[in-house]
């Protein structure tokens, strides 16, 4: 397990860290987004996205309602949202265990929620606001 | 001899079924959720994947035909959403519209769903007598979607600005979870707001970078946060859980005895500012384009309050709004978008694909 802490003065900064960590694990990679509304989860995703060239910074939007928005051709990053969702069977209904298993990036939000469907092997990105424009982040590898 | 369109929509959540005729419009549209209600599933109410699809396609295409009097021998095509939404979902649409497009020898036609957010009050517009003036702006707002879009001409789509973070109604329903009054709970805070005062509470615009036309939500939703931390209303949300598990249809009387002045006010402020964000990017869109008409679609176009700020007289051209049950998603606007692709003939065959990203413009 390897744990880093990161400190973003703003949007710009917290996507300009998602673009440098997106392209540093091999994939298939799961990477779970951890902290409450307004913590940054959609922002660093951006980053993500972007830093592995799925698509523009300004594409990649709230995928609260439609659960999974898809990046790339073919797509290279999944992000998806189980803020809706209540049950463990709910999840597996929108087949998470089949998307993981593909050579992309999965973006998960709110998925620590659900322990049982987490592999092992996952990145753990936990987002704390300041209380301003600020943002703490820890980056958590668990090797599995 | 009119067409008749069957229309089939099941992007996300809702499993729906419309009929729809060149002449008569709309037939019939029927949405299983709305009829889960009156038990005819046992109860069970359609959401989320494709599992519930699966299970409410078959009655509720079944009951939209009967309702418009119209059998599989009556139909001049076959229309269904191709994207975007859930993979899972929409393939249970379009499996069964292909069934029944190869099993009767009916052309199949391919929507895209938020084009048919617009056909929505096209259709509407149409059967009222009231045609909607080229070039048009369309807003497109609902809990996954917020597009504005030029209309040159009927058919032709132009994006000018989106969502860089949440959809409108996201933030309704996220704002509506965080003062405790359940989820999505964007309806209520647009039934309270009228009782609170918008002034007494500051929350802040977005400023874009970029596209002035984009929108975001993100950082009002916020500012909502802080504001609820900075006052710690542990004990206030926590007494709006309880009279919302007591009850599953709360009258406005019940949740306003639940909620003190000061979050009313609070409630006015952010139902304010979602609204003049969405209406001055239009404002700016409407005098960029010289637009003839305004169209609002989208779940969010049921918001009383910013139905009712359009229409005060603040654009120079008229403003269009679909009634309550063709805002939300149905099948209605799949088949009346389908009408003018079927009068060109843009068909599609039997590879078409279910398109998760699928864009408009």
């Amino acid at each position: 397990m390897k744990r880093e802490i990161y400190r973003t003065a703003g949007e710009e900064e917290t996507i300009a860290l998602g673009r440098t960590l997106g392209a540093r694990w091999p994939r298939p990679c799961v990477i779970l987004l951890i902290g409450q509304m307004g913590a940054g989860k959609t922002t660093i995703a951006k980053g993500i996205a972007a830093g592995v060239g799925a698509a523009a910074e300004e594409e990649v939007s709230s995928p609260t309602f439609p659960l999974i928005h898809e990046y790339g051709d073919p797509v290279s990053v999944y992000h998806i949202d189980l803020y809706r969702l209540d049950t463990v069977e709910e999840v597996e209904r929108i087949g998470l265990d089949e998307i993981m298993e593909r050579h992309a990036i999965v973006l998960l939000e709110w998925a620590e929620r659900f322990p049982s469907i987490l592999p092992s092997r996952r990145v753990e990105i936990c987002m704390e606001s300041d209380g301003d424009e600020g943002r703490s982040i820890e980056v958590t590898e668990h090797d599995g | 001899m009119p067409d008749l369109i069957l229309g089939i929509e099941s992007s996300c959540d809702e499993t729906a079924a419309a009929v729809v005729c060149s002449d008569r419009g709309i037939l019939s549209s029927v949405v299983a959720s709305q009829i889960a209600t009156h038990c005819k599933y046992g109860g069970v109410v359609p959401e989320l994947a494709s599992r519930e699809h699966l299970r409410a396609i078959v009655p509720v295409v079944r009951e939209a035909l009967e309702r418009a009097g119209a059998g599989f021998d009556s139909l001049s095509a076959v229309a269904v959403t191709e994207g975007p939404g859930l993979v899972g979902s929409l393939l249970v649409g379009l499996t069964f519209a292909k069934a029944v497009s190869a099993a009767r020898a009916l052309p199949l036609i391919g929507v895209n769903h938020i084009e048919g957010h617009i056909h929505a009050v096209l259709i509407e517009s149409r059967a009222a007598g009231a045609i909607v003036q080229f070039p048009a702006l369309a807003l497109v707002a609902s809990g996954g979607h917020t597009h504005l879009f030029e209309l040159p001409e009927e058919g032709r789509y132009r994006l000018m600005g989106k969502t860089r973070d949440d959809a409108a109604g996201e933030a309704f329903d996220k704002v509506a979870k965080l003062l405790g009054f359940g989820y999505p709970g964007g309806p209520v805070l647009d039934a309270l707001a009228p009782h609170g005062d918008a002034n007494a509470v500051r929350l802040p615009f977005s400023k874009m970078k970029g596209n002035a036309l984009d929108f975001s939500f993100s950082g009002l939703k916020t500012a909502m946060l802080r504001w609820v931390q900075a006052r710690g209303m542990d004990d206030e949300i926590a007494a709006r859980r309880a009279v919302l598990r007591s009850s599953e249809h709360l009258s406005i009387e019940e949740w306003l005895a639940a909620t003190p002045a000061t979050t009313l006010n609070a409630i006015a402020a952010f139902q304010r500012v979602v609204i003049e964000e969405l209406l001055r990017r239009l404002d700016r869109a409407a005098e960029e384009s010289g637009a003839q008409a305004i169209i609002v679609s989208g779940g969010v176009a049921c918001n009383q309050g910013l139905r009712r700020a359009a229409t005060a007289g603040r654009f120079p051209c008229p403003v269009y709004f679909p009634t309550p049950g063709l805002s939300t998603d149905n099948a209605a606007m799949i088949a009346a978008a389908a009408l003018g692709k079927f009068s060109r003939g843009e068909f599609a065959d039997l590879t078409l694909k279910a398109k998760a990203g699928l864009t408009l413009a």
